[in-house]
């Protein structure tokens, strides 16, 4: 997959709403069908981050927990 | 007219009423308010009163309902409503006013211009010209309410993960942190973060409070964008699931707009009373403390502590004396900000303005009246019960190189109890706990 599809964003350390935020931020810079792979530090994402990808119609491809404190998730732009 | 400004003025119409009629009527142009609005603190332009920002939404008005207005609108100062002009309105009301209050507080005539800023917001919210985020926060808010089965399970074995560190700091084997657990006397709601998690967990679970936690965050987006509909589905949320439970009390986190909106807006917009008390995790802590329920350290906290008033929570929520008695109890050397409590200045990051990174640098400019006043008192911690705040504070921090500690009073209380309350052993980890 060439970088212009993917776009990792790291997110660790950012407090509530601040996640969404950037999330919602780079998702604006990326094209239609491309992903963000991003990784967190903030519990509170197993939350927001389905909650805001089903309401602002993107898809949550994977959200796992990858380590003590550390949250990976998978967004792909739809829209 | 285009529909986006012919849905604007609808609003605008539906709004009208005696608040907001006498806001825009009564004003006598003193500008006393001036000096009140941190804008104005930080860079004295006429823009930056109150009183301009006022006259903005009353050159719509008198164009809509002045006779004069209509005929010979340059006498009266009258402006009709086009696209621009909104997106002008729109951008004060959301870049230019934190709605923290002060200006009413000063006005001799008491002239409400947050109201009409939030009437300019809800305008502006209707007609599509609302900062994005905020929109789309209060959306993803409503739908973690419509849809909480995409998120339940794996919010549930997070908190459950959060045992055994809950159990080591307190030292109590029995600590839980159950998520909507039926029977619970009280319903705690924090925010989306284990900060705003842990250090209450373990202040409740050291005062033997029989609690859950819920599966919603206390934050309303909907307050911000002045949108009663998003603002309520937002709130039923937490309204709902309190009731279902059957709690007596619905402890909101160190949260200002929250707990504005959930103690005294929320009850108009279900049409009367709650059958559940809310208060705010500060005034929890406080009864805590009255009852003996808390062993704390009186001289825990060395350093010099200051308190900054969260305006939703000191303001517009009466939650003034509660904190300072909480951190008097564990603070020997704390000292007041001037002015503070209801003359408290806005630290610049109300209003959602924290959420926006469009405005960011207007918001630190609009915040440099707060720096110094941070500055002068000589505290090496700054307390603030708000997380917007305590967002905006750590800007701020930065920026203008307070070096400074910015923490929740939760925070501070849990560095103060005493091994009775707290397991010695796990002073490390209670640190990383709340560091994290
Ligand atoms: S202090 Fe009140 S009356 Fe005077 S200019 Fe400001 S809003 Fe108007
Ligand atoms: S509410 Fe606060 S920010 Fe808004 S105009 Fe009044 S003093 Fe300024």
């Amino acid at each position: 997959m060439s970088d212009k599809s993917r776009t990792v964003l790291d997110l660790k350390g950012l407090l509530c709403p601040m996640p969404v935020v950037k999330l919602a931020l780079a998702m604006k810079t990326i094209p239609v069908g491309a992903i963000i792979e991003a990784t967190a530090s903030d519990p509170g994402v197993v939350a927001d981050i389905p909650a805001w990808a089903r309401s602002s119609g993107n898809e949550l491809v994977t959200l796992d927990k990858v380590a003590d404190k550390e949250f990976r998730f998978v967004v792909k732009r739809l829209k | 007219m285009s529909d986006m400004v012919e849905t604007a003025l609808g609003v605008f119409e539906r709004q009208l009423g005696r608040p907001l009629e006498a806001a825009l009527e009564v004003c006598a142009r003193c500008g006393v308010c001036a000096e009140a609005c941190h804008y104005f603190q930080a860079e004295p332009t006429v823009e930056n009163t109150p009183v301009a920002r006022g006259e903005a939404l009353r050159r719509v008005y008198r164009a809509e309902h002045d006779f004069l207005g209509r005929i010979a609108p340059w006498w009266v100062g009258a402006e009709r409503l086009d696209e621009a002009s909104l997106t002008r309105l729109a951008e004060t009301a959301f870049s230019r006013c934190t709605l923290c209050r002060r200006c009413t507080f000063n006005c001799p005539l008491g002239v409400d211009t947050p109201l009409m800023m939030r009437a300019v917001r809800a305008m502006a919210t209707a007609a599509g010209v609302a900062p994005e985020i905020l929109v789309m926060l209060a959306d993803a808010a409503i739908e973690k309410g419509r849809s909480p089965e995409i998120f339940r399970d794996l919010f549930i074995e997070q908190m459950t993960d959060l045992e055994p560190e809950l159990r080591q700091v307190t030292g109590n084997p029995q600590a839980r942190l159950s998520v909507e657990r039926p029977g619970a006397r009280v319903l705690y709601v924090a925010l989306a973060g284990v900060h705003t998690i842990l250090p209450p967990a373990i202040i409740f679970t050291a005062a033997g409070e029989d609690w859950t936690l819920s599966l919603f965050e206390a934050a309303n987006y909907g307050v911000f964008l002045a949108d009663p509909g998003r603002a309520k589905q937002i709130a039923a949320r937490i309204v709902d699931e309190a009731k279902g439970l059957g709690v007596e009390e619905v402890v909101l986190a160190e949260c200002g707009h929250a707990y504005a909106a959930l103690r005294w807006e929320a009850p108009t917009w279900f049409g009367g009373s709650f059958p559940f008390r809310v208060v705010s995790l500060v005034e929890k802590i406080d009864t805590y403390l009255t009852q003996g329920r808390l062993n704390l350290d009186p001289r825990a906290v060395r350093e010099r502590v200051t308190y900054h008033d969260s305006c939703n929570m000191a303001r517009s929520g009466g939650v003034i004396e509660e904190p300072r008695r909480v951190l008097r109890a564990i603070a020997p050397d704390f000292v007041e900000m001037t002015p503070n409590r209801h003359e408290a200045l806005c630290c610049g990051g109300g209003g959602g303005l924290v959420a926006l990174p469009e405005y960011e640098d207007l918001r630190l400019r609009a915040g440099k009246p707060k720096a110094d006043q941070v500055r002068r008192t000589g505290a090496r911690t700054v307390v603030a019960a708000c997380e917007n705040c305590r967002l905006q504070l750590g800007d701020l921090n930065r920026h203008y190189g307070l070096e400074v500690e910015i923490s929740a009073v939760a925070d501070l209380v849990v560095r103060a109890m005493r091994p009775a309350d707290l397991n010695e052993e796990a002073v490390s980890v209670r640190a990383e706990a709340i560091a994290a």
